[in-house]
C-alpha cells in the first residue's frame, strides 16, 4: 500500500471534485432507476464543471437485481447517460455496495486507467410489492433475505435486521451495551436529518419514542431501524494532474481506503483464525481492520484527534455504537458511553452523521454508501449549509458496511489541503 | 431428414405449458385489483403489477452427508480437519483456516448459543410463526456454530450462553429447517 503522504510527494492522488444528488424518498412512481441516476449524474458534473465527455468511466453501485426488476441494471443506465463507448463496471456488496463502488472508482483513477471517473450509486428499493397483503415493506424484506445463504440460513427465516440483531445481542452481553444507548443514536440522527433537506426521515423524536416503537427484531425496535429508500447520489473523481490541468478550485483528496469481509457464516467466526482476534460475533473485526488499513494509508494515528466528522453506517442503531469502537473513536466496549458523554453530536468533539445518515436520511442501498462520503466531501469543502460542521482539521471519515452479520466493510478517509 | 424449423416445430410442440404457479399470482393479483383497482396509479404516472417466479433443483455437493444424515437417521454432522483439528459446524469438505482436508464427525445434539434474535415481523412466509427466535448455536464438541431457530416456548428471547439441545421433526424432507433447538431447563 503506497501511503497518502508518497502520493502526495508524487502527486499521484485522486480528488473528489464533484457531488450531485436526488432527494431520498420512499417512493419514487415518477422516475425509474435509470432517470434517477442520471438526475444525480447531471448534478455531479454540473458541480465538477465537466461534460459527459470529460468522463473516461463509470462505476455504478447497485444492490439488488431483484429490486431493480433486472438483471444488469448497470448496462441500462450507462446507455441512458450517454455513456457508451466508456467503461462501465458494477458493484455489490449488500449494504456496502456504495463505499465499495468508491473504492473501485478510486482504483480506476490511481492505476492511471482513467483520469475521470463517476461513481453512481442508485436503487429502486420500494417496487416490490406483495400483492397478497398489499403491502411493500413484506416482499422488500424477501429480496433481501435471499441475501442469507440460500441453503443454511434463508429456509429459516432470517432477515437483514435479525442478522444485526445477533450481532447486537452479542455486544449488548459482552459490553453491557444498553437500548436507551442505542434509541440516543435513533433520536440524533433522525433530529440530524431535520437539516438535510434531501432526507426521507427527518423527525424529533425522544428516546423513549424509540423505546417504545414496534419490535422488530430484538433488540431493534421501529426506530432503532433505517426504512429503505429509493434515490441516487454520484460523485466525480479526478487525478490530480487532471485537476491542475482544470483548475479545480477545492478538491477534496481521498487520503485512505481500507476494506475488509469477514466470514459471512457469522457462528464460524468463533475460530480464532488469521484475524487473529476477538474469537466471538459481538466485535466486527472487519469494521476493525479497514479502519486500521484506511489509518495506515492515511498516515493517522490518533483517530479521535483528527477527524473532524464521520458518516457511520447506522442501518441499525445499534451498528453505530459498534461502529464508534471499530473507528478507535472510542475504547472497545464504550460505544455506548461514547454517545451518553454527547461526544458524536453536533455540537460534539467528533459529530457522526450531520447527513442523519442512513436512519434520518434513508437508506438507498447502493446509493446510501456514495451519499455519506459525498456528505463528507462537502462537509469538508464548508458546503453543507444548516448540517455544517467546524472543520478543524480538514479530515473526514465514511464507513460503508453490509452483508449477512456485516460481512462486508469499507473505510475511506477524505481530506483538504 | 427434417430440417431444422420442423425439428423445432416438433421440440416445442413437447414442452409443457406454462408452470401452475405463475397463474396462482396472477389469480392473486386480479382478486386484488378487482377489489380496488386504484393500487395502481394510472394518472400521474403509469404502474403495473409483475412478478419473478424462478424453480430449481441443485445439489448440497461435498455437503450432501449432512443432509442425508438429518433426514434418514436425525442426526448432525460436522466436520474434523484433519490438519489443524477444528470441528467446522456446518461442516467443510476442506477446511478454511487451513485448507486441510476433512472427516466427517458426528456431533452433539447439545449446544451453546452464542447469540440470537427474536422475529417479530416478517415476510409472508415466515409471518404467522412470529415471534420467533434465530439464534447461532454451537454444538458443545465443535469449534463454529450454525444458524437454527430456537424453540421461544413462552419467552421472549434466549439470552447468549443458554444451552439447547436439537429437536427433529418427524417428516424431514432432507432440508435445514428438519431440526431446530429447545433450551435446556
Ligand atoms: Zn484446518
Amino acid at each position: 500500500m503506497k501511503s497518502y503522504k508518497q502520493l502526495k510527494s508524487e502527486r499521484k492522488r485522486v480528488a473528489v471534485v464533484g457531488t450531485g444528488q436526488t432527494k431520498f424518498e420512499a417512493r419514487t412512481p415518477q422516475k425509474t432507476y435509470y432517470e434517477l441516476a442520471l438526475e444525480a449524474a447531471m448534478k455531479a458534473m454540473n458541480d465538477a464543471g465537466v461534460t459527459p465527455e470529460n468522463i473516461e468511466s463509470v462505476v455504478y453501485g447497485i444492490y439488488n437485481d431483484l429490486f431493480e426488476r433486472q438483471i444488469m441494471p448497470d448496462t441500462y443506465v450507462h446507455d441512458y447517460l450517454g455513456m457508451y463507448g466508456k467503461a462501465g463496471i458494477r458493484i455489490t456488496t449488500g449494504g456496502a455496495t456504495g463505499g465499495y463502488a468508491f473504492r473501485s472508482g478510486y482504483s480506476e483513477v490511481a492505476s492511471g486507467l482513467s483520469d475521470v471517473t463517476m461513481v453512481i450509486g442508485v436503487e429502486k428499493a420500494q417496487d416490490c410489492y406483495d400483492w397478497a397483503q398489499g403491502k411493500t415493506t413484506p416482499e422488500v424484506i424477501k429480496s433481501i433475505a435471499y441475501s442469507a445463504d440460500m441453503t443454511w440460513e434463508f429456509p429459516l427465516g432470517t432477515s437483514a435486521a435479525s442478522s444485526y440483531a445477533i450481532l447486537a445481542s452479542a455486544h449488548m452481553d459482552k459490553y453491557g451495551t444498553t437500548e436507551e444507548e442505542a434509541a440516543m443514536v435513533s433520536v440524533k440522527n433522525h433530529g440530524n436529518a431535520m437539516n438535510n433537506p434531501f432526507a426521507q426521515s427527518p423527525m424529533k423524536i425522544t428516546v423513549d419514542d424509540v423505546l417504545q416503537s414496534r419490535m422488530i427484531s430484538y433488540p431493534f425496535k421501529m426506530l432503532d431501524c433505517s426504512l429503505y429508500t429509493e434515490g441516487a447520489y454520484a460523485l466525480i473523481l479526478m487525478s490530480e494532474e487532471k485537476t491542475r490541468e482544470m483548475e479545480v478550485n477545492n478538491p477534496v483528496w481521498v487520503m485512505g481506503i481500507g476494506s475488509s469481509n469477514d466470514k459471512s457464516f457469522t457462528g464460524s467466526r468463533t475460530v480464532n483464525d488469521r484475524m487473529g482476534r476477538y474469537g466471538d460475533i459481538a466485535d466486527l473485526r472487519n469494521h476493525y481492520e479497514s479502519a486500521a488499513q484506511a489509518y495506515r494509508m492515511s498516515g493517522i494515528q490518533d483517530p479521535r484527534k483528527v477527524i473532524d466528522l464521520a458518516e457511520l453506517h447506522d442501518a441499525f442503531s445499534f451498528t453505530e455504537i459498534q461502529a464508534y469502537e471499530a473507528m478507535g473513536f472510542c475504547e472497545r466496549g464504550k460505544g455506548g458511553k461514547f454517545i451518553r458523554d454527547g461526544v458524536p453530536m453536533m455540537d460534539g468533539d467528533l459529530p457522526v452523521s450531520p447527513s442523519g445518515g442512513l436512519l434520518g436520511a434513508g437508506h438507498a442501498v447502493g446509493a446510501t454508501g456514495v451519499m455519506q462520503i459525498g456528505e463528507v466531501v462537502n462537509q469538508l469543502r464548508n458546503n453543507a449549509g444548516k448540517r455544517q460542521v467546524e472543520i478543524r482539521n480538514g479530515i473526514g471519515l465514511a464507513h460503508s458496511i453490509g452483508g449477512p452479520g456485516s460481512s462486508y466493510c469499507s473505510v475511506s478517509v477524505l481530506g483538504v489541503d | 431428414m427434417k430440417t431444422s424449423t420442423e425439428k423445432a416445430r416438433e421440440t416445442a410442440r413437447k414442452e409443457l405449458k406454462s408452470a401452475p404457479l405463475e397463474s396462482v399470482i396472477d389469480g392473486i393479483i386480479s382478486e386484488k385489483l378487482n377489489l380496488d383497482p386504484s393500487v395502481l396509479e394510472h394518472e400521474k404516472y403509469f404502474e403495473i403489477p409483475d412478478k419473478m417466479v424462478m424453480f430449481y433443483k441443485y445439489s448440497y455437493g461435498e455437503q450432501s452427508r449432512f443432509f442425508s444424515e438429518l433426514m434418514n437417521h436425525a442426526e448432525l454432522y460436522g466436520s474434523k480437519c484433519k490438519k489443524c483439528g477444528i470441528v467446522h459446524f456446518p461442516p467443510r469438505a476442506i477446511c478454511s483456516e487451513c485448507y486441510g482436508e476433512t472427516q466427517w464427525k458426528k456431533v452433539s445434539n447439545v449446544g451453546t448459543v452464542l447469540s440470537s434474535t427474536t422475529s417479530w415481523y416478517a415476510t409472508s412466509e415466515f409471518f404467522d410463526k412470529v415471534p420467533y427466535a434465530v439464534g447461532y448455536v454451537k454444538p458443545i464438541d465443535a469449534e463454529t456454530g450454525m444458524l437454527q431457530r430456537i424453540d421461544l416456548r413462552g419467552r421472549e428471547k434466549v439470552d447468549p450462553g443458554a444451552k439447547v439441545i436439537a429437536r427433529f421433526k418427524e417428516d424431514r424432507k432432507g432440508v435445514v429447517s428438519d431440526f431446530w433447538y429447545e433450551v435446556v431447563e
